[in-house]
């Protein structure tokens, strides 16, 4: 029998030891592990976009890919539908023309739950690659209406990887905005960021011409941004969208350049046709004045 | 015994998976391709390994009554270890093996060659049964491996071995938990049979 003083000094020795190899070992492969997990999060993300840098907005969602020149030319996001046997984790990549650039769905061995040999197929490229150059609505399976052709006997995960690459598509459509050229509203002019990614002063030979800004409004189908000049008349010197998803032939009118530069005379009348989503975009166009207006020198 | 026999002796005869039927639950879970079925076997092989050492080391200063709870220290802190490792470097095999590497902590192979073997026998001989039982198990693992993935996936280390055709509709059960309970039985039978 062992005195209990002697079991709990070596059972503390033991510990105490065991902790102290244990942070040393941790202390080296730390920063290796997290740049790794960063390696691979990239490297997923490049399979999917091609681009030269992809700049992190949702952490571990949603990311805009850039260019060398530092241009948005689209976004990457993550969606993790409910499959067959567990959530199903999707990169997809989505380019300024709301197009589907590229997908990749984690393999067994990153996650999947899918049954091996059935649902599993959807990682497999005559899946994957249906999804490139499609746009949101083109996104289900075949049986449903949509594009996509379905895996024999593995329809569930099929079905599930459509909705989630949809409902990404759809929650995250708004922060797909290209770099602007300002240029267009403010010739020669450059620009002072005064609120992030809002609003801008713009500045020709030391002096304020104006201010630009950027706003989201709730259109028919989603939201529209779009980005607006002013000048310190507070006359509009333009207005453009920046991104919208509204119906082909109806609200996407909005884009007209013959309804857009009525703005610079005042107030546009709403569209024939695209009533609710000119009119949405017309309303915001007048608050985001009223809201900026201060800031006109 | 000679050193020989105390190593070999785990590799068949004593099997740990085959013959006295422990380490099951990996041998079961990741043993669904020749790739996991082996790096299973060198994980489990390394902690087995630094475990029966230092665990025989220290077998003189080790109170009886609180044997368990540091054999398992020991263990687990060697668990930790690889599992550190193998994130920062192996970070493919890693999202492989996922939840089975901190098992190995649980495993009771390693907690049984640490209580029947290495708290009683010399540092050389304690080394020399982990290694022949480790690489008991991951002969084992390899095996077992090696036999599922070229049923149930129709390939052998990703490379089709029985032509595209088979690769397209293998006998996908065999990678799936039933698989393990048939080849690990008929492992078991055959060995029975012409081993014993």
């Amino acid at each position: 029998m062992t005195s209990p003083r002697q079991m709990v000094v070596t059972l503390l020795t033991v510990a105490i030891v065991c902790s102290i190899i244990l942070s040393f070992v941790y202390s080296f492969t730390s920063p290796r592990i997290i740049e790794t997990q960063k390696r691979m999060t990239l490297d997923g993300l490049k399979q999917v976009i091609e681009a030269h840098e992809f700049v992190e907005v949702i952490p571990d969602t949603l990311w805009n890919a850039v260019d060398s020149l530092g241009n948005t030319i689209g976004i990457v996001f993550r969606v993790f539908p409910q499959g067959y046997g567990g959530l199903i984790p999707i990169t997809v990549g989505f380019n300024l023309e709301e197009k589907i650039t590229g997908i990749r769905i984690a393999s067994a061995a990153e996650g999947l739950k899918e049954t091996p040999g059935l649902g599993v197929k959807i990682t497999e490229p005559d899946f994957v690659q249906q999804f490139i150059g499609k746009r949101g609505s083109q996104i289900s399976i075949t049986k449903d209406g949509g594009e996509i052709d379905a895996i024999t006997a593995a329809t569930i995960s099929s079905r599930a990887v459509c909705s989630g690459i949809r409902k990404g598509i759809e929650t995250y459509l708004c922060y797909l905005t290209p770099s602007y050229d300002k240029n267009l509203l403010f010739p020669d002019a450059e620009f002072i960021e005064v609120i992030k990614d809002t609003l801008w002063y713009a500045v020709r030979d030391n002096d304020t011409i104006g201010i630009v800004f950027t706003a989201i409004t709730q259109g028919y189908i989603d939201c529209i941004t779009f980005i607006v000049g002013v000048n310190n008349g507070a006359t509009i010197t333009g207005v453009d969208i920046l991104s919208s998803n509204e119906t082909e032939g109806y609200g996407a009118l909005i884009r007209n350049r013959e309804f857009l530069d009525q703005f610079r005379q005042g107030t546009p009348e709403a569209i024939t046709g695209a009533t609710i989503s000119s009119q949405a975009l017309i309303n915001a166009v007048t608050d985001g004045l009223t809201r900026f207006k201060e800031y006109l020198k | 015994m000679n050193k020989w026999q105390i190593f070999t002796r785990g590799l068949v005869k004593e099997n740990a998976v085959l013959i006295l039927m422990i380490g099951l639950c990996p041998a079961l879970a990741t043993s669904g391709t020749v790739r996991d079925g082996f790096g299973m076997g060198l994980a489990a092989t390394f902690v087995l390994l630094f475990s029966n050492i230092i665990i025989s080391i220290m077998r003189k200063r080790i109170p009886h009554e609180v044997r368990i709870p540091i054999f398992i220290l020991i263990i687990s802190t060697f668990v930790t270890i690889i599992d550190y490792f193998m994130q920062a470097y192996q970070p493919d095999l890693y999202r492989a093996l996922g939840v089975f590497v901190p098992l190995i902590v649980v495993n009771c192979m390693i907690l049984g060659r640490a209580e029947a073997y290495a708290s009683k026998n010399s540092v050389i001989n304690s080394a020399l049964d982990g290694l022949g039982v480790g690489l008991g198990f991951t002969l084992t693992l390899t095996v077992i491996g090696a036999i599922r993935e070229m049923l149930g996936s129709g390939t052998l280390l990703g490379v089709a071995v029985f032509g595209e055709a088979f690769k397209q509709s293998p006998v996908i059960f065999m990678i799936l938990p039933p698989g393990a309970f048939l080849v690990i039985g008929v492992l078991k039978a055959l060995i029975n049979k012409y081993v014993k």
